[in-house]
């Protein structure tokens, strides 16, 4: 009698062991993903990577890219934006601040592609 | 005597701690992953989804792009690719001969038609005419601002006599099109990128995969929600700021496609006044009733084609449209800011 129980209990401990566990497997990933979660602005040229900026700095770089193309960019107080470009349409410019997660500026003549991203 | 009864229960219980643990964890170690590419339909392409690593996005994400280059020089009115009969091809035999055309062509030419007379002409493929002068003048504008000009009235008069959708001959058995007017040409941008967008979510979907988004220059089609089952959010643009990432609200999309043409796209300005790039078929203008106009529906090629129907039609034909096409809702927001709802569309909106 007094050995079933114990059995019995020692049955639900495991199980609750293997349920944390789980729960630990699942959850742990994700605290750690949002704590340790960075943004940058990530700036490609063309498909090819050019500079990631962490958004935690202010920061200003000058793109070149091919056929004397220049867009600046401008990293202040966790937001990105365009600050000027020798574009035509100004597209990029008029964009605006991007901030969160996935957010784009692109300068399609330039082929320029500036993504919120989380660094990994 | 317990320690082995525990071991053997440890053991009984394995598969399904295993399971139990293999379901969590692979839930949890979807990673949402993005891309971007500036080489289909002259606009911005953005691919976003949720994958277990960056080598399965790319691969996936890389199958959509080349789906979408193919549906791009198919519909391409402007270039020549070797060994390939695309639209330009159609244009340049017009009145010669019927040209011979892969599927998707004689598809997307049968779906404009019946946007043709589902809109009353609202949407017409057959306007090129009347949009390479419009496009021709915009491109000038837009490089030389200081001498930007519009069109000729007279010359864009004259073009609208070749813009009869009647005379683009569709041959499905010998999957030809011929345009028997030789001065007419096909410009196919009201109804082409929802449609290749369209398509794309579909082969995510026969790939068996949900939780990816495809943003084709303003047509967002969503492939199931998120991953974790919340919606994809859509911001609808603030057509009064000129700030691309101020939003006006937005959409909750599972399955779903969002797709918003506005007066602050392509656009040129002569001498103080924006001319957009959406031509009313039948005052040969842009109209600037409204700034923006969306449109929600499972249907990407229907929405793409609505919009650009809902930019040329008042609100009461508008909205009739739109509440006799099933699935489909709207927001309309006119010139002065004021945004018009169809019935069904507020619930979609993100609160």
């Amino acid at each position: 009698m007094d050995d079933k129980k114990r059995h019995l209990k020692n049955d639900i401990l495991l199980v609750c062991i293997l349920l944390a566990a789980a729960a630990a497997a699942l959850l742990l990933p994700r605290l750690f993903r949002r704590s340790g979660a960075d943004l940058v602005a990530d700036v490609t040229v063309d498909g090819a990577e050019y500079a990631r900026l962490p958004l935690s700095e202010n920061a200003e770089l000058e793109i070149d890219t091919d056929g004397g193309g220049t867009n600046v960019l401008v990293v202040e107080n966790g937001e990105a934006y365009m600050k000027s470009a020798n574009c035509a349409n100004q597209v990029c410019v008029g964009t605006g601040r991007i901030s969160a997660e996935g957010e784009l500026i692109v300068c399609l003549p330039h082929k320029v592609v500036v993504t919120i991203e989380t660094e990994g | 005597m317990w320690a082995t009864n525990a071991m053997k229960k440890l053991f009984s219980l394995l598969p399904a701690a295993a399971l139990l643990l293999c379901l969590c964890g692979c839930a949890g170690s979807l990673t949402r992953y993005q891309t971007t590419y500036l080489d289909v339909f002259d606009t911005v392409t953005t691919v976003a989804g949720y994958a277990a690593s960056q080598e399965a996005f790319d691969a996936e994400a890389e199958k959509i792009h080349s789906l979408l280059l193919e549906y791009h020089e198919l519909y391409d009115i402007y270039n020549d690719y070797d060994g390939l009969n695309n639209l330009r091809t159609v244009n340049e035999n017009a009145g010669k001969s019927p040209v011979k055309v892969d599927a998707r062509i004689l598809d997307l030419l049968n779906f404009a038609r019946e946007m043709y007379d589902k809109t009353g002409g609202k949407v017409n493929v057959a306007m090129g005419s009347v949009l390479t002068l419009w496009h021709d003048a915009r491109e000038y504008g837009i490089a030389n601002p200081d001498s930007a000009y519009l069109p000729d009235a007279d010359a864009l008069r004259a073009a609208a006599e070749h813009t009869d959708i009647g005379d683009v001959v569709v041959d499905a058995d010998a999957s030809t099109v011929y345009l028997s007017d030789p001065e007419m040409s096909l410009d196919v941008g009201a109804v082409a990128k929802g449609w290749a967008a369209g398509a794309a979510a579909q082969a995510v979907k026969d790939d068996g995969l949900t939780g990816w988004l495809l943003s084709v220059g303003g047509n967002v089609c969503a492939v199931g929600p998120k991953s974790g089952g919340s919606k994809w959010q859509v911001g609808i643009r603030d057509p009064s700021s000129e700030s691309a990432s101020s939003y006006i609200l937005k959409v909750g999309a599972a399955d779903l496609c969002v797709v918003t043409s506005g007066s602050y796209e392509r656009y040129y300005t002569v001498n103080g006044v924006r001319y957009h790039h959406i031509i009313d078929p039948d005052t040969l203008y842009p109209n600037n009733t409204f700034s923006s106009v969306t449109v929600l529906s499972a249907d990407s090629a229907l929405a793409d084609a609505l919009t650009t129907a809902l930019f040329n039609m008042d609100e009461s034909a508008g909205s009739a449209l739109i509440e006799s096409t099933s699935g489909a809702e709207a927001l309309w927001i006119r010139a002065d800011g004021t945004q018009v709802f169809s019935s069904g569309f507020k619930n979609y909106v993100v609160k």
